[in-house]
């Protein structure tokens, strides 16, 4: 198989049991999951909390074993050490060894992959730049916020430029300003051809973001597609206009309903609440 | 299938053919990376405070002569003080320093974002216990040399006061002065002491290694600490329970199997006691601390070994 088609992330049968200490019950967290994602793809896992996906993406990084079926980065099995060579991991609330500076810890995470000390210090100042923090590089960790850590953390997942990101929860308890930067880090990902596989509760945000999604509950999938495929009303349409007169307005309708069409709404669309709060919030910062 | 295991055979893709095998080896720059932040980590978390507590206490020792010692008792006294505390404060620290570790990974999942990368686990357990090896060599090494300034001062003071005494109150031949010098030294700084230190330093290297055990079973800290402790205190008794089970023939089945598995599991920290016989005047010799030395190193590698066992199929 050639490299180009092999997927980022390919899992097929996936099943994993607790099993139970002494008389206590075992739990099956996830129940025969298949899914793939292509190289540059952006994933989101979504789904109810104890769904099953933190436990898909630590099997997937080989973290837990497999109770049945198989989970591979780009065609290496997960439970391979070297599976682990191509892909970046950020948990859900990381917390990382907060005596490091934020530098330190790039360092930390840099050699662990085997980057050349050169080649790691260049990839550091790179990845300060992209993640916003180099006017903290030289700060402990235990004085971020938790909107640095959380950056800081994607940073760690980049340090030895993997083809596959996954992250769990990136913006959980994130203000929505920090937030939005990791959003918009994801998209700069996607944009370098990273594939990104994502769990959230923001559903929002993985509307924004995601190419496709799959929806996770009592750990079976339960849908899963294309982003516009899943959420478009095929029997619908919208039409957005500016500056449109009452007039044109009243035509509109007539012209509809004079057509066998249902005329179903009219009216100012809004704003959401997080663009409202970002317009507000971020020319202040300073 | 565990990931040890996973990385042990090659795997068969569905399509029948074998898949490429590049494993990943125990790397020296992955462990010293480990080895390093977990160095940089306790001396962060100014675990090194107790150096302070042990300087007092040697330097307490040295001055106070409430029993109106003579030179010569007073320097075995402040010897017997300050090995008995670096003995024990070793210990101690080794303990909790090593119990701090993979639970507060594990609690804080640190250990998630170091596994997610492309480290084995045994790299993982040997940077971790390289670290804190290095913190205690260090620990061992100030402590050492706080002594033996402590010890090298009293020594001169003790010395020079004698002397001087002796050619006040007369009666002192050249050759006797010499004698009582020469006694009072062989009680102060010399290298047979430092047989002492490699023993403490090696005791701890064990405690570690054992410890580090413990933790890779526990999830938290607290358990490791009172798991350490009662194995520390059972490994001064484990020469006791393998007398047994060698020797009472006549015992009980079960009490024979329970003191051979206690000989069995336990280290005998009483190969490292040579504290008393150094303090004593007794010189160790080299065989003796060459014993001991590939002793410890035995047991720190059959407690690494069986920590990455149980640690290879530890779900996180």
């Amino acid at each position: 198989m050639s490299e180009k088609k092999t997927a980022a992330v390919s899992i097929d049968g996936l099943t994993k049991v607790f099993r139970g200490a002494l008389a206590r019950e075992s739990v099956v967290a996830v129940k025969e999951l298949s899914l793939e994602v292509a190289p540059g793809e952006v994933y989101g896992l979504i789904g109810p909390n104890g769904s099953g996906k933190s436990t898909t993406m630590k099997v997937l990084l080989g973290l837990i074993r497999p109770s049945a079926g198989r989970t591979a980065i780009f065609g290496v099995d997960s439970t391979r050490v070297e599976s682990r060579r191509q892909v970046g991991f950020l948990p859900e609330n990381p917390y990382f060894y907060r005596h490091l500076t934020g530098r330190e810890t790039l360092q930390f995470y840099g050699r662990l992959c085997g980057v050349g000390r050169g080649a790691l210090r260049a990839r550091i100042d790179e990845l300060l730049e992209l993640v916003e923090l180099g006017h903290a590089a030289r700060r402990p960790l235990r004085g971020y916020s938790k909107g640095m850590l959380q950056r800081i953390g994607l940073a760690q997942a980049l340090v030895q430029e993997p083809r596959l990101v996954v992250l769990d929860e990136p913006t959980a308890g994130v203000d929505p300003a920090g937030s939005r930067k990791i959003r918009d880090l994801i998209l700069e990902l996607k944009q370098r051809g990273i594939a990104v596989v994502l769990s959230s509760h923001l559903l929002e945000q993985v509307q924004e973001v995601c190419d496709r999604v799959g929806i996770i509950f009592n750990g079976s999938m339960v849908q899963e597609g294309r982003l516009e495929d899943l959420i478009s009303i095929e029997n619908q349409t919208e039409i957005i206009l500016k500056n449109a007169s009452a007039d044109l307005l009243e035509r509109i309708r007539d012209l509809a309903e004079g057509a066998d069409a249902e005329f179903v709404k009219m009216g100012q669309p809004r704003t959401t609440l997080e663009s409202l709060f970002l317009r507000e919030t971020e020319g202040r910062e300073e | 299938m565990s990931s040890r295991e996973a990385d042990r055979k090659p795997r068969v893709k569905p399509g029948g053919t074998v898949a490429t095998r590049r494993g990943i080896g125990a790397s020296a720059g992955r462990i010293g990376t480990l080895a390093g932040t977990t160095f940089l980590q306790l001396l962060r978390m100014k675990t090194f405070y107790f150096l302070l507590i042990f300087s007092i206490l040697v330097v307490v020792a040295s001055t106070f002569n409430v029993l109106h010692h003579t030179g010569e008792q007073h320097l075995k006294l402040l010897k017997d003080v300050a090995l008995g505390a670096m003995s024990l404060f070793t210990s101690l620290f080794a303990i909790v320093a090593t119990a701090l570790l993979i639970p507060s990974d594990l609690e804080d999942r640190t250990l998630q974002t170091i596994l997610a990368k492309p480290v084995p686990r045994y790299d993982y357990i040997l940077g971790k216990l390289c670290g804190v090896i290095l913190v205690v060599a260090v620990s061992v090494v100030v402590m050492d040399l706080i002594f033996g300034a402590v010890l090298y001062a009293r020594e001169e003071m003790m010395v020079a006061a004698e002397l001087a005494g002796a050619t006040e109150s007369g009666g002192f031949a050249e050759e006797d002065l010499a004698v009582l010098e020469e006694r009072l030294r062989s009680q102060g700084l010399n290298w047979n002491l430092q047989n002492a230190v490699a023993a403490i330093f090696l005791k701890s290297c064990v405690i570690c290694a054992v410890t580090m055990l413990v933790s890779t079973i526990a999830s938290t800290s607290l358990f490791t600490i009172i798991v350490g402790f009662v194995i520390f205190f059972i490994g001064h008794l484990q020469s006791v329970a393998r007398d047994y089970w060698m020797h009472a023939l006549d015992a009980g089945l079960w009490k024979r199997l329970f003191s051979g598995l206690v000989a069995l599991i336990f280290p005998d920290f009483q190969i490292f006691n040579v504290v008393d016989g150094v303090v004593a005047g007794e010189v160790i010799p080299l065989g003796a601390m060459t014993r001991m030395a590939g002793l410890t190193i035995l047991y720190v590698m059959v407690y690494s070994m069986v920590a990455y066992l149980v640690f290879a199929d530890r779900e996180l």
